[in-house]
């Protein structure tokens, strides 16, 4: 049985003619010319205020008192806000996050209190003078001592927390969300494996490190209306929960407008709302002036969302001839002292933790686990990076322990349409053999390779990759469309161009549509007063589901054209098409209607009245046949995820057998991009999507003292790649098996390039040395000082 | 980025006056050269002088001279100045060599060689490097100039023999025929302070200088390896003997930087990769100057 599909998007790719280039970037002479405005850019005039937050220097501990006498009278200060100015709660899909800390701190960097002063530096200095007396407690900083029995509880709370319906919190414990998938009989398949392996996978925390840091400018006007200027991934759901924590205060969503202009990077990072709260809540407070916060580099990493670390704890059963028939995966999350957001990577793990393979039976438990540890939330592969190190590591040691090649194990396992799903609904057309197949050609698997440097060896990994958009299943996109007098469009949605494309691609729906070239295309970005809804940029599904709304929009838009067409020439809608900005009819191919001549003015008719007027019009798309409801003990019954895009990477290293330095001398990756839009952008998020997730294997490591304080907050010391440090050479593969409802069959590729780079790393490492890493990240120093072990053991 | 601490600034124009300037502020004075350093203490409020003393209008202080085989580098000489050197690339491409590796272009227009060894942290590239030859520090203070050999510059963490009163005008180098190295351990190919590193230099006469860094409070220098090494042919057996002295002569830390058994590991590594290297730089063969061998 296969998913149907409500609505079945225009397909027919023969006669693409935009659909499927690599259009030049819309945005591309705003960014190199440098007129692209970012949110520090924007003058705000003398009258702009500055804002300064006082953070929390405890894990955990109670706020005993706050004395801000001496800041309120220190130059240039306008106003001290602290937890009491407003005691409400927000939050993502759980409401256990408060604007600022109110009885507690619940991680090193929270929080506290916030100064508004005329300059930036006075409000750092005034910040200083601030005096916080603290209870310490001891904190927890790992979930596994989190979920002891006599653990200490962060949230005592936790019961009373509103939450969306698919989260199942345990009451009385750290567990914020619990989520299960109990399918087939794990016990029995395991009995009767022919070869089983268990083991354990550790990988720590990560940090987005857009080149942008936040920054909010919040200015609450005299007609109490309150404008938000954000660097966001989610203005409508930052306008949403900026609405709904302060409307105690009396904001209504109307009253609520989130300006994002260019944004510089996000990779998550600035989805849902982390520190744009504070600047919102605090220009309440001094009405009539615009208030700025920006986050240093510094808070950057340590108080706005970070990727949570988890402890991996898998056991897969396979038979001799390599059919893999029982999944255990116990996923123990550490994901911090707020879970608002993070709660949902830790769903969306928990729902497709076998992998891209067909499981009959299978066991996971994904825990989302409180610590205090700095907020967990969304990140670039959204908890799939995290599982599949383990996974795929795991792949390659099934497969060598049962004597089969890991490239010819993983392609009879490989999950195809049509096949159950962990959580019983069907896995939708894609191309996962093919993508094996062209990575293992591509990498030119089996094949030794040789090098002249005494110092190295040469080796291969692959590994493979799924992915499924997480999202509420009712998460909506819409868009507006209008035509100007010279036949060019103005088209406006709310997702947010991060660099992947996203305008660009937006243009390209509507132009193969209506034959306008993407040049005479103007796509903005969000101002929510006047762009429709977008749920959010997340989740790698705007080309699908914002395409979808601009697709619809644009045959809307169509449709009006013809039928003023109609109305004046009388020709049947069907006859019309439309070709070089001009409508013609199949039956009078002398008819040439050029859009230019009519699409504001309309046209005249022979009496001398005129018909039609401006063509505008609107799209939405909302995944009607998603369904969250399951049952909370097995998983079973609902429809949670859309999709989900498939793919594989391989890599040929050379690595320093005495330093363990790693060179990726060639590196392969095939995304099944259901169709690319713009295959030059799926090629850009290919090749940075590889080298972020090289970065989170070789380089990067959030480390945490003993007191749960970030020790690297600075790239000093959290160690992002540079050019020096990508590889030598990249071979991006599209593979084009059409999503069904997706626009001209397209579905995400955008987090999915990062997803399998940390255990293809981990693979080739073994494969070089026999020697296996369990725990991220695979750095040159793991490396060589296992072989050291190894070689003296 | 927001310096919050208050002081003062003066910009002298002579070093005479510096160092007035620096005596009537005892403790509480920092000098500003290339400031990437300083700038970096201020904003993290590491330090909070009550004075800065720019030292940028002093002329001369940027001088690269060679006078017969002595190498004068004034204090104001950057990274990148010893990088675009042609009497450096002439004389002593060491220098280059390791001014290569120190953070990225834009520090090194600013960061000064001899701000790298005032601020004497243990991984400055510097270090290792001038240890290699005869290299003297050359101070001026309230009561006159000073010279100071480099042996006995680095006094402890972040301590040199300088006084808080005290200016270094420049360095001098004996800089004879030679092959030099530095080798540095980073965590990756960008820019980064050295996990560990060595500085190696072969004279004529099988005389070689072995110096480390980033392993120890302070830059060492390993004479116990140089007498090893003293008056014997290089070959396989006399570099194992060496490799193997290594662990007991310096003292790494664990940090989150690396921990000291692979800074020791590597250590080893690059003193076994990197002796043959400068002995063959010596002999004009070898890998060219910049050839990183790890």
């Amino acid at each position: 049985m296969t998913t149907t599909f409500p609505f079945e998007a225009e397909t027919d790719s023969d006669q693409l003619k935009t659909v499927g280039t690599g259009a030049v970037r819309i945005d591309g002479v705003d960014k190199i010319s440098g007129a692209a405005e970012f949110v520090d850019d924007i003058d705000f005039g003398p009258g702009l205020l500055h804002a300064a937050i006082v953070e929390s220097p405890h894990a955990y501990a109670r706020i005993v008192s706050i004395d801000t006498t001496e800041a309120e009278e220190a130059k240039g200060v306008v106003r001290v806000v602290t937890g009491e100015d407003f005691p409400y709660k927000f939050g993502m899909y759980m409401e256990d996050r408060y604007i600022f800390a109110q009885d507690h701190v619940r991680f090193v960097g929270e929080q506290v209190a916030g100064v508004i002063a005329r300059s930036h530096r006075q409000a750092v200095q005034a910040a200083k003078l601030i005096k916080v007396e603290y209870e310490v407690l001891e904190p927890l900083l790992d979930p596994k001592s989190a979920v002891a029995e006599d653990a200490n509880l962060i949230h005592p709370d936790l019961d009373d927390y509103a939450h969306v319906p698919w989260f199942f919190p345990k009451a009385d414990t750290n567990i914020a969300h619990w989520r299960k998938i109990r399918k087939g009989d794990t016990e029995k398949a395991f009995a009767e494996a022919d070869f089983v392996l268990e083991d354990t996978y550790t990988v720590p925390r990560y940090a987005h490190c857009a080149i942008e840091p936040h920054v909010t400018v919040s200015r609450l006007d005299h007609a109490d209306r309150l404008t938000v200027w954000t660097a966001s991934q989610s203005p409508h759901t930052q306008r949403h929960l900026f609405a709904e924590a302060l409307a105690p205060l009396g904001f209504t969503h109307k009253d609520v407008r989130v300006i994002t202009p260019y944004v510089g990077g996000g990779f998550g990072g600035k989805a849902g709302v982390s520190m744009e709260i504070l600047g919102a809540a605090m220009a309440t407070l001094v009405k009539g002036r615009p208030v700025k916060l920006r986050f240093t580099r510094e808070q950057e990493f340590y108080n706005t969302y970070q990727r949570q670390g988890v402890v991996a704890e898998l056991k897969v059963g396979v038979m001799n001839d390599g059919t893999i028939t029982a999944v255990d995966h116990k996923l123990f999350w550490d994901a911090g002292a707020y879970v608002e957001y993070g709660a949902n990577v830790v769903n969306a793990a928990g729902l497709s933790a076998t992998g891209p393979y067909r499981v009959p039976n299978i066991s996971n438990d994904s825990l989302c686990i409180y610590t205090n540890l700095p907020p967990g939330g969304p990140y670039r592969g959204f908890g799939y990076s995290e599982f599949h190190f383990g996974l795929e590591s795991h792949m390659d040691r099934i497969a060598e322990a049962i004597g089969m090649d890991p490239v010819d194990f993983r392609r009879k396992n490989a999950i195809q349409e049509g096949d159950e799903l962990s959580y019983g609904a069907h896995m939708n057309p894609s191309g996962m053999i093919e993508a094996i197949d062209k990575v293992a050609a591509a990498i030119e698997w089996g094949v030794e390779e040789e090098t002249d440097n005494p110092n190295t060896v040469m080796s291969k990994g692959i590994a493979c990759f799924w992915k499924a958009p997480a999202m509420p299943p009712n998460a909506s996109s819409a868009s507006f469309l209008k035509f100007n007098e010279d036949g060019s469009l103005n088209i406006t949605v709310s997702g947010m161009e991060l660099g992947q494309g996203y305008l660009t691609v937006m243009a390209q729906i509507a132009s193969e549509i209506l034959t306008v070239p993407v040049e005479k295309i103007r796509v903005e970005t969000p101002d929510t007063d006047r762009n429709p809804y977008e749920w959010q940029t997340v989740a790698s599904h705007v080309t699908w589901s914002s395409g979808l709304a601009v697709e619809k929009a644009a045959i809307e838009a169509r449709a009006k054209i013809f039928d003023v067409i109609h109305q004046v020439y009388g020709f049947e809608d069907e006859s019309l098409y439309l070709e070089n900005e001009a409508v013609r009819c199949s039956t009078d191919p002398e008819f040439v209607k050029p859009l230019r001549d009519f699409v504001i003015d309309g046209i005249q008719t022979e009496e001398g009245t005129w018909r039609g007027g401006p063509i505008i019009a609107s799209g939405k798309f909302m995944p009607e046949f998603t369904n969250a409801n399951s049952d909370p003990e097995t998983g079973q019954g609902g429809h949670p995820n859309v999709h989900y895009t498939v793919g594989c990477t391989g890599v040929v290293t050379e690595i320093d057998r005495d330093t363990g330095r790693v060179w990726v001398r060639k590196a392969a990756l095939a995304v099944d991009a259901g169709r690319a839009i713009n295959p030059d952008l799926v090629k850009g998020q290919i090749v940075g999507g590889l080298v972020q997730g090289l970065a989170t294997v070789l380089y990067e490591d959030m480390r945490f003292d003993e007191d749960g304080k970030l020790l690297n907050p600075n790239f000093t010391d959290y160690k992002i790649p540079t050019a020096f440090d990508i590889p030598d050479e990249v071979v991006p593969i599209i593979v084009e098996v059409p999503q069904p409802d997706g626009p001209f069959g397209a579905r995400g590729v955008g987090e999915h390039t990062m997803i399998a780079a940390a255990p293809v790393i981990a693979n080739a490492v073994y494969n070089a040395f026999g020697t296996r890493i369990k725990s991220m990240p695979v750095t040159q120093e793991k490396i060589a000082m296992a072989l050291l072990e190894k070689g003296s053991g | 980025m927001v310096i919050a601490k208050e002081f003062d600034y003066q910009r002298p124009t002579t070093l005479e006056e510096a160092t007035q300037i620096l005596a009537g502020h005892p403790g509480s004075a920092r000098v500003l050269a290339g400031g990437t350093d300083l700038v970096a203490w201020l904003r993290d409020d590491a330090v909070a002088p009550d004075l800065v003393v720019d030292i940028k209008a002093i002329p001369d202080l940027h001088d690269i001279k060679i006078d017969g085989d002595t190498l004068h580098l004034g204090s104001l000489v950057t990274f990148s100045d010893l990088i675009n050197s042609p009497i450096v690339s002439e004389h002593a491409p060491l220098l280059a060599e390791m001014a290569e590796t120190v953070a990225s272009t834009g520090i090194r227009n600013r960061a000064t060689l001899v701000g790298n060894i005032c601020s004497a942290v243990p991984s400055c590239d510097a270090g290792p490097v001038l240890l290699g030859y005869d290299t003297t520090v050359h101070m001026i203070g309230p009561d006159g100039t000073r010279s100071i050999d480099i042996n006995d510059w680095f006094v402890g963490l972040r301590e040199t023999a300088c006084a808080g009163d005290e200016i270094v005008s420049h360095l001098t180098m004996k800089v004879p025929v030679h092959g030099g190295v530095y080798v540095k351990l980073m965590r990756y190919a960008g820019e980064d302070l050295a996990q560990a590193a060595v500085g190696i230099v072969a004279y004529p006469g099988d005389e070689y200088r072995v110096a480390f860094g980033a392993v120890a409070p302070t830059p060492i220098r390993s004479t116990r390896i140089e007498d090893a090494l003293r008056s014997k042919p290089l070959d396989e057996k006399l570099i194992a003997e060496v490799v193997a002295m290594v662990a007991d002569e310096i003292s790494p830390i664990d940090d989150i930087r690396a921990t000291a058994a692979y800074r020791t590991r590597i250590c080893e590594v690059m003193l076994e990769r990197g002796l043959p290297a400068a002995r063959e730089r010596l002999d004009g063969t070898g890998p060219a100057y910049g050839t990183r061998l790890i």
